[in-house]
């Protein structure tokens, strides 16, 4: 009796492994080591989901976002798909606005690349504390409109809003600079002690303690305001 | 090549070694499109054509048969993995347009990312000339872009420079896995969006894949038909199947050309995508129909043998086993029994729908309305059977707010009068359902959130009828009980409620409580 199945014997059953494979497994490594880590944050930082905002907390939030990145192998690729799992993915029950940009900042701050963009403009939720301790020689371009205390405590590095700023924008900034395409909203640039915020748009309102640093408005410098010393 | 002959049988050589290669797909015999076509490959009703100057174009830099070994792999691949069917085609398609909201974009992008599938699918499974395909063919913008995927993805050089960033974006993608694939395309959409929106600026949108395109004529029109009741299941909102189904419109109305049938549709009609939702989403809901109770004929018939005994009648002894003896004890007479039937007409009753569409019933067009996908579930089960339906679609009756359709089997007229929404007040007129019956008293189905003004009016008709009737309400309410109190007693009205669209299923048409009582009959 012929074996019916005579012809697939010649066939290859044996499975290429393709380096896609190999690069959606590492991608999906580091994915998953990210979200662990965030998820984490959030667990210790915030209690019964509401999280306040104290320069303590604040300090305390990120250097534990730096200690769970810190053997994290990672590229601004991963940066961005990470922005989009905190948008949209199912694996995030909880996104807090502070903790997760917080997280950001530190993934930014440490990533190997000195210039990063994340496309932000699609994004249905708000990113606060995004470009936050950004240090020297790092440009980070966000692309889209962004949420409160956006480059906060700025440390050196260049950080360009192709949007709008909430609140907040530069509070505490030490040196660097923050260039706002559209609009900043209330106390911009409170507590700044260095560096400079430009914004094209309408300020809202500049803090009312400035310790340093210059604010312009469309090329206009309007903290601190220029006195006349013909006056 | 050089002659026809040589060249099909090349080809027919060439298609064996593919069949084999992927485990024998059931696709017709390929054949030779001669005209100067600008993609290489066609299919159209699962026949693929591939395109002979193109293969000749190429035989400069390879051989024509591993030429066309490339392009039926291709081909085979797109039919084996990805898209697989028409459903998924249009989710990929909804996903991209989701991202990209322009059609055109939308199309380019499915296609080149169910052809990024496709290939690699095949490259990791069989030995397959594409790479050295991809190598010699002419490229867009798109297509530079995608060959530049390729080079990562698979680790071979196919001679592409630029497009790292595209490239390494769109390489973390799962392509090779299935279900990840609508989050895949939303992702490959906006990688590729600049590119996209260059091409558009160029024109470069207009020029077909060089690997051919994807349009829908690939599908048989019972493809067509399976797709679109899939696709009708899976979405989440009659906008959202309309907003798909009327982009592709022409695609889907020319791939159903060939004979001009099924759907419903008569030649030279456009979709109405609201009404082929309900009609497509109801066939996914097989209702079952009782048929007429059974009674007896009257006829006797011969049932079983018992022995003959003297006094019985001679006319009924069976000689054949009674061998040819008339004997008590011996001969074997014939026991008769009355025979049943079923009703005075046999089969399945046309049926009366009565369908409220008032203010306070939900708008079919706007979102997922359960008494338009109930009454379509009722109507398609009885066209099923061989029945005939006719619709009364009613809201304020009195003030012209009603539509009559007598007894038909046009089923896109029958969907057509049901999806109709008034959205007014709530009235109906018994002799418009009087003048729907017939003497062969047909069903009745009627859904409703029973908030019928003159309900009393619908009660009293019903309990002067004979006619079974299906009741559904739509959530309940005061209305709803009286009615339910008021048909407690008739045997031939069943009452069912739809609160989800699970309930739907749970529906039994023309079943009433005198089947359940009745005597068996072994």
């Amino acid at each position: 009796m012929k074996n019916p199945f005579e012809d697939f014997g010649s066939l290859s059953v044996e499975r290429k492994e393709l380096p896609l494979e190999r690069i959606v497994r590492a991608r999906e490594e580091v994915m998953e080591r990210m979200v662990h880590g965030y998820l984490k944050l959030v667990e210790e930082e915030v209690k019964d989901l509401v999280w306040l905002v104290e320069h303590s907390r604040v300090v305390k939030a990120y250097s534990a976002a730096v200690k769970s990145i810190r053997e994290l192998h990672y590229d601004s690729d991963d940066i961005e798909e990470f922005c989009a799992e905190l948008d949209s993915s199912n694996r995030i029950p909880y996104m807090i606005s502070g903790p997760a940009g917080i997280y950001l900042s530190a993934l930014v701050n440490h990533a190997q690349e000195d210039r990063i963009v994340l496309p932000l403009k699609d994004y249905q939720r708000a990113f606060h504390f995004v470009g936050y301790r950004l240090p020297d020689g790092k440009t980070l371009i966000l692309q889209g409109d962004v949420g409160d205390f956006v480059g906060a405590g700025l440390s050196g590095g260049r950080l360009v809003v192709e949007g709008s700023v909430g609140n907040w924008c530069g509070a505490g900034m030490l040196k660097g600079e923050i260039q706002v395409m559209e609009n900043s909203g209330q106390n911009t640039g409170e507590w700044m002690r260095g560096g400079e915020i430009h914004v094209e748009g309408r300020i809202r309102s500049v803090g009312k303690t400035l310790f340093g640093g210059r604010i312009f408005q469309r090329g206009k410098l309007v903290m601190p305001q220029e006195t006349d010393p013909d006056v | 090549m050089e002659t026809l002959e040589e060249r099909q049988r090349m080809l027919e050589e060439v298609w064996v070694q593919v069949r084999k290669r992927h485990l024998y797909p059931e696709l017709p015999q390929p054949t030779w499109a001669e005209q100067e076509e600008r993609v290489a490959i066609d299919i159209k009703d699962k026949r693929i054509s591939v395109s002979a100057p193109i293969v000749e174009e190429l035989s400069q830099f390879m051989d024509p048969a591993e030429v066309a070994s490339g392009l039926l792999d291709h081909a085979v691949s797109h039919y084996l993995h990805c898209p697989w069917d028409l459903s998924t085609h249009l989710k990929l398609y909804r996903e991209a347009k989701h991202v990209l909201k322009d059609k055109q974009m939308a199309q380019k992008a499915t296609g080149y990312f169910m052809d990024v599938v496709a290939d690699t699918i095949c490259m990791s499974q069989k030995e397959s000339s594409l790479p050295e395909l991809y190598r010699h063919l002419k490229r867009g913008i798109m297509d530079e872009a995608v060959h530049a995927l390729y080079q990562k993805i698979w680790g071979l050089d196919l001679g592409v420079k630029g497009y790292e960033e595209v490239a390494r974006k769109l390489s973390r993608l799962p392509y090779l896995e299935r279900g990840r694939w609508p989050e895949s395309v939303r992702k490959f959409s906006k990688i590729v969006q600049s590119l996209l929106e260059v091409e558009e600026r160029f024109g470069g949108l207009d020029r077909p894949n060089p690997m051919g395109e994807h349009g829908l004529q690939q599908y048989s029109p019972e493809e067509i038909e399976q797709g679109l009741k899939q696709f009708a299941k899976d979405a989440a909102t009659p906008a959202e199947f309309k907003e798909i189904v009327e982009d592709l419109q022409e695609e889907l109305l020319e791939a159903m050309e060939p004979n001009q049938k099924g759907m419903g549709l008569g030649p030279g009609r456009s979709l109405d995508a609201d009404i082929l939702y309900y009609m497509k989403l109801a066939e996914n809901y097989a209702l079952p129909v009782r048929s007429r109770p059974m009674e007896k004929s009257g006829a006797l018939y011969p049932h079983h043998h018992v022995p003959w005994e003297v006094g019985r009648p001679f006319q009924d002894i069976d000689p054949w086993t009674s061998f040819g003896k008339i004997m008590p004890g011996i001969t074997q007479t014939w026991e008769r029994r009355e025979g049943e039937v079923l009703g005075r007409e046999e089969g399945t009753p046309d049926c009366i729908v009565l369908i409220d569409s008032s203010g306070s019933m939900t708008n079919p067009r706007q979102s997922l309305s359960y008494a338009v996908l109930g009454a379509a579930c009722a109507c398609d089960a009885y066209l099923r059977n061989d029945s005939q339906v006719a619709v009364y679609n009613f809201s304020d009756a009195k003030a012209g707010g009603s539509q009559i359709l007598p007894f038909t089997r046009h089923r896109w007229s029958i969907y057509k009068t049901i999806c109709h929404y008034f959205g007014g007040g709530t009235k109906l007129l018994v002799e418009d359902v009087e003048s729907l019956q017939r003497s062969s008293t047909p069903d009745i189905f009627l859904i409703t959130d029973m908030q019928i003004t003159n309900l009393e009016a619908l009660i009293q008709y019903f309990n002067e009828k004979k006619n079974r009737v299906t009741a559904v309400h739509i959530g309940d309410n005061e209305h709803v009980r009286t009615f339910r109190r008021s048909m407690a007693l008739r045997k031939n009205v069943g009452i069912f409620s739809v609160e989800k669209k699970e309930d739907i299923p749970k529906i039994v048409l023309g079943r009433i409580r005198e089947y359940f009582h009745a005597p068996s009959h072994a």
